[in-house]
């Protein structure tokens, strides 16, 4: 099935966001929190680019990579205390994106 | 299964990082330069931040300076206001001796710039202090050999001087200084002690280049009238008690004792450490996030750099692939091979990015003379973004060549 037109957006700003947050990776506020914290929250700026080129695809592997790393990164923000309203902003787009995904979920492919 | 299968991916990866020597090097100087910048920036800031913190804890910590000129970091500094106050005068360290609850020690400290000689060796414009007894309660500094002045020496006057370890090494080289006697500004003074090596000082603030007196005993070589020689009281507050707290006793003493009528405005300034540090955490601040983007572009230049190499890669394997593929190669192992060769090309680029700054620190430490050192902190975070600028761009490259069609991919040229 080809990939809807939401999907391709959502994916495209999911890229864009990828260039603006992985710089955060080294940001001197996150390197302040703690010494694996860069590598934590690198590790989840990766996921989340993976899961786009997933979506991309329109693989069922990039919808539950999405998920989980959303997951992820909503916990790892409320460890560190970062909830300003990005933050709320953040979760409301993911969620609403979410049911999204799950709407078209059966029609991904399971494959690699 | 999943460990040999990198394994072998790591292998093939390795194998076509070599074949292609000059590609290889080209691409890795990419992240090689990217960590190299963002981490000596980070090691830089470290350095400065260690030294300059280090010598405001030399300072002292909680400690009021009492003063005639506030120390300021505003555009709107109204020297004006300041110029005619009068400075502190050890009669008031009496005064406030007597007077203060709040304090755990205060002392007085005067200086000047005068000729210290012994014999044929002398040390022009060395930093000659003059101070009170419990001035070692508020100062951090260790002695590396002799002792501390005794309070009857202190208040007698006596001809007795401590110095820093320059002066020591420059007036007696090879030679005990403790027992020898040295003329400071013309007055002759035995030396009691010898203040342990500091190191420079981003500050300025360091005890190497100075001598220690009694304050009666300065009051014959510093005109203690002159502004120039900057007469200070320093006062620390008790354990249990505030800075805050200390402020607002040492407001109402001191207004009392110089007869400062309600309404008029204070003629002394009361300065805390804190507000240098306070001053310093921005001026970091801004000097940390101006790294950050610098070397941010640079690893996101780095990144496109080995992403391009990768599609080329792939491009030219097409072939390869598709045998691979024909031969049984799952997807998994195709993207792994792929993916792996370009962290293993980031982690490499971001290995000699570090040897490239820890020469730098090791060359920076003779050069400049200051302290820097690549911290574990650093060389995580440099090895950190350099694999997760591999799996970033070498991802998409990676998943196009596990997608292949192993018949066409055979067929293409």
């Amino acid at each position: 099935m080809k990939r809807p037109r939401i999907i391709t957006a959502f994916c495209i700003l999911g890229y864009l966001s990828v260039i603006f947050t992985f710089p955060q990776v080294f940001s001197p506020a996150i390197k302040k929190i703690g010494l694996f914290v860069p590598a934590i929250f690198g590790v989840l700026v990766a996921a989340y680019f993976i899961a786009c080129v997933g979506l991309w695809h329109f693989k069922k592997w990039g919808a539950e990579l999405y998920l989980i790393s959303f997951f992820s990164k909503t916990f790892f923000y409320l460890i560190i205390q970062d909830t300003g309203i990005s933050f709320y902003v953040g979760i409301l787009t993911a969620i609403i994106f979410s049911f999204i995904l799950l709407r078209y979920y059966p029609k991904m492919d399971k494959n690699l | 299964m999943f460990f040999v299968l990198l394994k072998e991916s790591l292998i093939f990866a390795w194998q076509s990082l070599l074949s292609n020597k000059l590609r290889s090097f080209l691409s890795l100087l990419g992240i090689t330069i990217g960590i190299f910048a963002i981490i000596l920036v980070f090691t830089i800031l470290d350095g400065l931040e260690n030294n300059i913190r280090g010598s405001i804890q030399s300072l002292g910590n909680n400690v009021v300076y009492i003063q005639k000129w506030p120390w300021s970091f505003g555009p709107d500094y109204p020297w004006w206001k300041y110029i005619n106050r009068p400075t502190p005068k050890y009669h008031e360290l009496d005064e406030l001796q007597t007077r203060c609850k709040t304090t755990q020690a205060i002392a007085y400290r005067l200086g000047a710039r005068k000729t210290i000689k012994y014999k044929s060796n002398s040390i022009k414009n060395a930093s000659v202090a003059g101070i009170s007894y419990e001035f070692y309660k508020i100062k951090n500094f260790d002695l590396s050999d002799g002792r501390y002045f005794t309070q009857n020496e202190i208040e007698a006057g006596y001809a007795v001087v401590i110095i820093g370890a320059n002066i020591a090494a420059g007036l007696f080289p090879n030679q005990d200084p403790i027992g020898k006697e040295i003329i400071i500004g013309g007055r002759k003074a035995n030396v009691i002690g010898v203040i342990k090596k500091e190191g420079e000082s981003l500050l300025g603030i360091s005890f190497d280049y100075q001598a220690i007196t009694p304050f009666n005993f300065a009051r014959y070589i510093i005109d203690t009238k002159s502004e120039n020689s900057d007469p200070i009281i320093y006062v620390k507050a008790k354990n249990n008690i505030s800075n805050d707290e200390m402020i607002d006793e040492l407001t109402g003493l001191m207004r009392a004792i110089r007869k400062i009528k309600p309404i008029a405005e204070p003629n002394f300034a009361l300065n805390e450490t804190s507000l240098l540090s306070k001053g310093f955490d921005s001026l970091f601040e801004v000097i940390g996030i101006a790294g950050w983007i610098i070397g941010g572009f640079s690893i996101l230049v780095g990144g496109f750099g080995i992403a391009n190499i990768m599609f080329v890669s792939v491009k030219e394997r097409t072939n390869l692939i598709g045998i691979q593929k024909s031969l049984g190669a799952k997807n998994i192992f195709i993207l792994i091979q792929f993916l792996g060769e370009s962290v293993l090309l980031s982690f490499i680029g971001g290995f000699f990015g570090l040897l490239l700054t820890y020469i730098i620190t090791i060359l920076g430490k003779d050069i400049v003379g200051m302290e820097i050192s690549l911290t574990g902190t650093n060389i995580i975070l440099g090895f950190t973004i350099s694999i997760l600028i591999g799996i970033i761009s070498g991802f998409i490259p990676a998943y196009s060549a596990s997608q292949l069609d192993p018949v066409e991919a055979i067929r293409i040229n």
